[in-house]
């Protein structure tokens, strides 16, 4: 995370439940320079960016959606963590108006924390068509922190929010403490009594706060205060006991119920109901899509439509791409042959490249997906083919990144972050490489498409889905796992704003931009300037046992295979360099093909999604990944190529 | 009787969450704990989630079937605790 530029830049930090609208929010400010990163040490990732709002130096920071701030999972102990480091001036809870009556069960929590708090209620005009009026004033004033409304996509109101977030500070904040039940606040009372000098020293965050989670049987919490003094944390444990006992409640429950009914309250405080309009229209509809029949014919049809976007028009985009570059490629290759010339030719390639992914097969692919999921198709897509998912042990959530993957692996990998829980998430960094992205869907087509036929083409495209969902079967079966089971907020479907669903595909696509195409970019330069150089006698030599004896290929097919690292396509450009000639028909039998074809799909990530598994998962899932698919490769091509010997 | 006994459209109030104190948490959470309303609106196929909606809220939720099994519902109302 960037530091603070200046001292008196504000930092102010966005959290909310998933779904509340905080990433439209989010996206309207920050415009298009936004960074995304990983909190240290951790799979766990944010967004911030840097803006001016009257004069005043504002650092945004865009946290993990979060229902609640316990510990048990990453996320949520991540972003307490981060809200209680100091770093935070003002936090702003987003809260999705529309369901109040649940939202404010985070916002109670927050409070706890006493942090400057400004309280942002979006989903205003749903709540509206849903008929629930909120009176803000009285939200403001029974809570004692300041309440903005917004609707996120249509972008009003967001100004109201930062200038009450920069007059807040911590000196002037005075928030109203949650007063739960008498026996409880009595509880809670003792506790405080008694209160360790030193678990004081050692835990600087509000003491109140610290009560309310050990109470609540927060694992992180008692484990942190039973290191500085555990005869306290046991008398807590007693207390909570014995609350659990008074009330008839499970001992993690106590103050969860409490919390509820204080939300309850509250809520109806506040919130008065007129009849609302919206259900009809929209129950039907969402009827339809979750019929069995209705919902898979939904499936297939949105999946044949992204598909088809993607690869027909796909196709005939990528030829215009390639047209103006065609002329500079000849010119460039009628230049007396130096090293300069060299270099030139593979930045030129490296742009060609870039360009051929991006145009034609990435923007339709993140279009459909970007429209899909403002529309809220994609949780009802997950929610019809979960039970298939969860055979190979991924889950609905992972469909997003996966079809993306489709398209280019590098944003897929980056998509893994919606995906909270690491495992889930670690399983699908994992199959991502094995579906089959556009670049290598380019060497299907040339090679098996037109040497062994289409049919040969769609099976080998078939082929690969079906490794890609092995491997995930047999990696999910390998990582042990503490199921805490799916449970996944459906919401209602919406129209999907274009605006939004621009800047969606554009910040997606920043990150194909500034993560692969700089990889794809510099390793052009320096294949070109090796194969200048004359490296392929050495690598096809070094490479000769795999080539030759298990994949029973020419040798010189070593150095095509060995440059596909960098680019899958390149494969097939060196390939025909390296067998002087573009009919590879003459050079190598059927066989061979198909275990080329075979081998250059699944052999390795190209670099530029090792770099984005580097960064979002660590060198280990880098070199996890890595193996993986060297090792299926050369077991499945391998396979091929012996038992077509005996065919020969 | 608990969330998998249910059929189409049916509204019942929650009883108890599963034993498992963090699953308990989550849910409770995402709005589910005992005494709240909710409809059962449909279970996805090749045995897949459950469908649930939240009376108070209307929020919908998808809830795998293992976590479902153990959520106790009763169709009658119960008296508030
Ligand atoms: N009607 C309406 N939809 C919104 C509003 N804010 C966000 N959305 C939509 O709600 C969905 C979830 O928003 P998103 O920002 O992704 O939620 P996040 O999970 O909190 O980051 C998206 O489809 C948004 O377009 C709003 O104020 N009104």
């Amino acid at each position: 995370m960037a530091a603070r530029r200046s001292p008196d830049e504000l930092v102010v930090a966005l959290t909310g439940q998933p779904n509340c609208g905080k990433s439209t929010l989010f996206n309207a400010v920050a415009g298009f320079r936004v960074d995304t990163g990983n909190f240290a040490g951790t799979t766990v990732s944010y967004a911030e960016t840097a803006l001016r709002f009257e004069g005043r130096d504002i650092r945004l920071i865009d946290l993990p959606g979060i229902y609640s701030i316990s510990s048990f999972d990453p996320a949520e102990r991540v972003a307490r963590d981060f809200l209680l480091s100091g770093e935070v001036d003002v936090v702003v809870n987003v809260v999705d108006a529309s369901i109040l009556s649940r939202s404010l069960e985070l916002t109670l929590q927050l409070i706890e924390m006493k942090i400057p708090m400004v309280l942002c209620l979006n989903m205003m005009d749903e709540a509206q068509h849903k008929g629930v009026l909120i009176d803000l004033e009285r939200l403001a004033t029974l809570a004692g922190v300041p309440a903005r409304s917004t609707v996120a996509v249509l972008g009003t109101g967001i100004d109201a929010v930062f200038a009450a977030a920069t007059k807040m500070s911590r000196t002037a904040y005075q928030p109203r403490d949650p007063c739960y039940d008498r026996d409880v606040e009595d509880c809670i009372a003792g506790i405080l009594a008694r209160y360790p000098e030193a678990l004081r020293q050692a835990l600087p965050v509000p003491e109140r706060f610290v009560t309310l989670r050990l109470l609540e049987m927060d694992q992180e919490f008692e484990r942190r205060a039973s290191q500085v003094d555990a005869e306290f944390v046991r008398s807590v444990q007693q207390d909570r006991r014995r609350l659990a006992t008074l009330h008839g409640w499970p001992e993690s429950g106590v103050l969860a119920s409490h919390r509820h009914a204080l939300v309850l309250d509250l809520y109806e405080q506040v919130a008065t109901h007129h009849r609302g309009a919206i259900a009809g229209m929209r129950e039907k509809i969402d009827r339809i899509i979750t019929n069995p029949v209705g919902g898979l014919l939904t499936v297939v049809l949105s999946l044949l439509l992204t598909f088809s976007l993607a690869f027909f028009l796909g196709d005939l985009v990528a030829k215009l791409v390639d047209q103006p570059f065609a002329a500079l490629r000849t010119a460039i290759q009628a230049l007396p042959p130096s090293l300069a010339v060299a270099l030139l030719s593979g930045l030129v390639e490296g742009v060609v490249a870039g360009a051929g992914i991006v145009l034609p097969y990435l923007v339709p692919l993140l279009l459909l997906l970007a429209v899909y999921e403002d529309a809220g198709l994609l949780p009802r897509i997950a929610f019809m083919v979960d039970g298939l998912l969860h055979r190979v042990g991924l889950h609905g959530k992972s469909v997003v990144p996966l079809s993306l993957g489709f398209g280019c692996n590098v944003p897929a990998i980056m998509a893994t972050r919606n995906l909270e829980n690491p495992r889930d998430r670690l399983i699908t960094m994992l199959v991502i490489p094995f579906v089959t992205c556009s670049a290598r869907s380019v060497v299907i087509l040339a090679l098996a498409g037109k040497y062994l036929g289409g049919m040969t083409a769609a099976a080998l495209y078939l082929f690969g889905l079906g490794v890609a969902m092995a491997v995930s079967f047999a990696v999910s079966r390998s990582k042990q796992h503490k199921a805490l089971g799916l449970i996944m907020e459906v919401p209602p479907l919406r129209r999907p704003y274009p605006t939004i669903v621009m800047k969606k595909v554009w910040l997606r696509l920043r990150e194909f931009i500034v993560v692969a195409w700089p990889v794809i970019l510099v390793s052009s330069v320096l294949l070109s300037a090796a194969s200048y150089v004359g490296i392929d006698r050495p690598v096809n030599a070094a490479l000769s046992p795999l080539t030759t004896t298990v994949l029973r290929l020419p040798e010189v097919t070593g150095i095509a295979l060995f440059l596909g690292v960098f680019r899958k396509e390149l494969a097939l450009v060196m390939l025909a360099t390296a067998l002087g000639t573009t009919e590879f028909d003459l050079v190598l039998s059927q066989s061979q093909i198909l275990v080329l074809v075979i081998f250059t799909m699944l052999y390795i990530p190209c670099i530029a999604t090792l770099a984005a598994l580097f960064k979002e998962g660590g060198l280990k899932t880098c070199f996890t990944s890595a193996a993986l698919n060297f090792g299926v490769a050369v077991l499945l091509a391998g396979a091929v190529a012996q038992v077509a010997r005996f065919f020969a | 009787m608990t969330l998998l006994d249910l059929s189409e459209d049916e509204v019942v109030e929650i009883r108890s969450l599963p034993a498992d104190a963090n699953m308990a948490r989550r849910m409770s959470s995402l709005g589910l704990f005992a005494g709240r309303r909710i409809r059962f609106v449909k279970a996805a196929p090749f045995a897949g989630p459950l469908l649930v909606e939240d009376q108070a809220t209307g929020a919908r939720l998808m809830i795998a079937r293992a976590m479902a099994g153990e959520v106790e519902v009763t169709r009658g109302r119960t008296p508030k605790p």
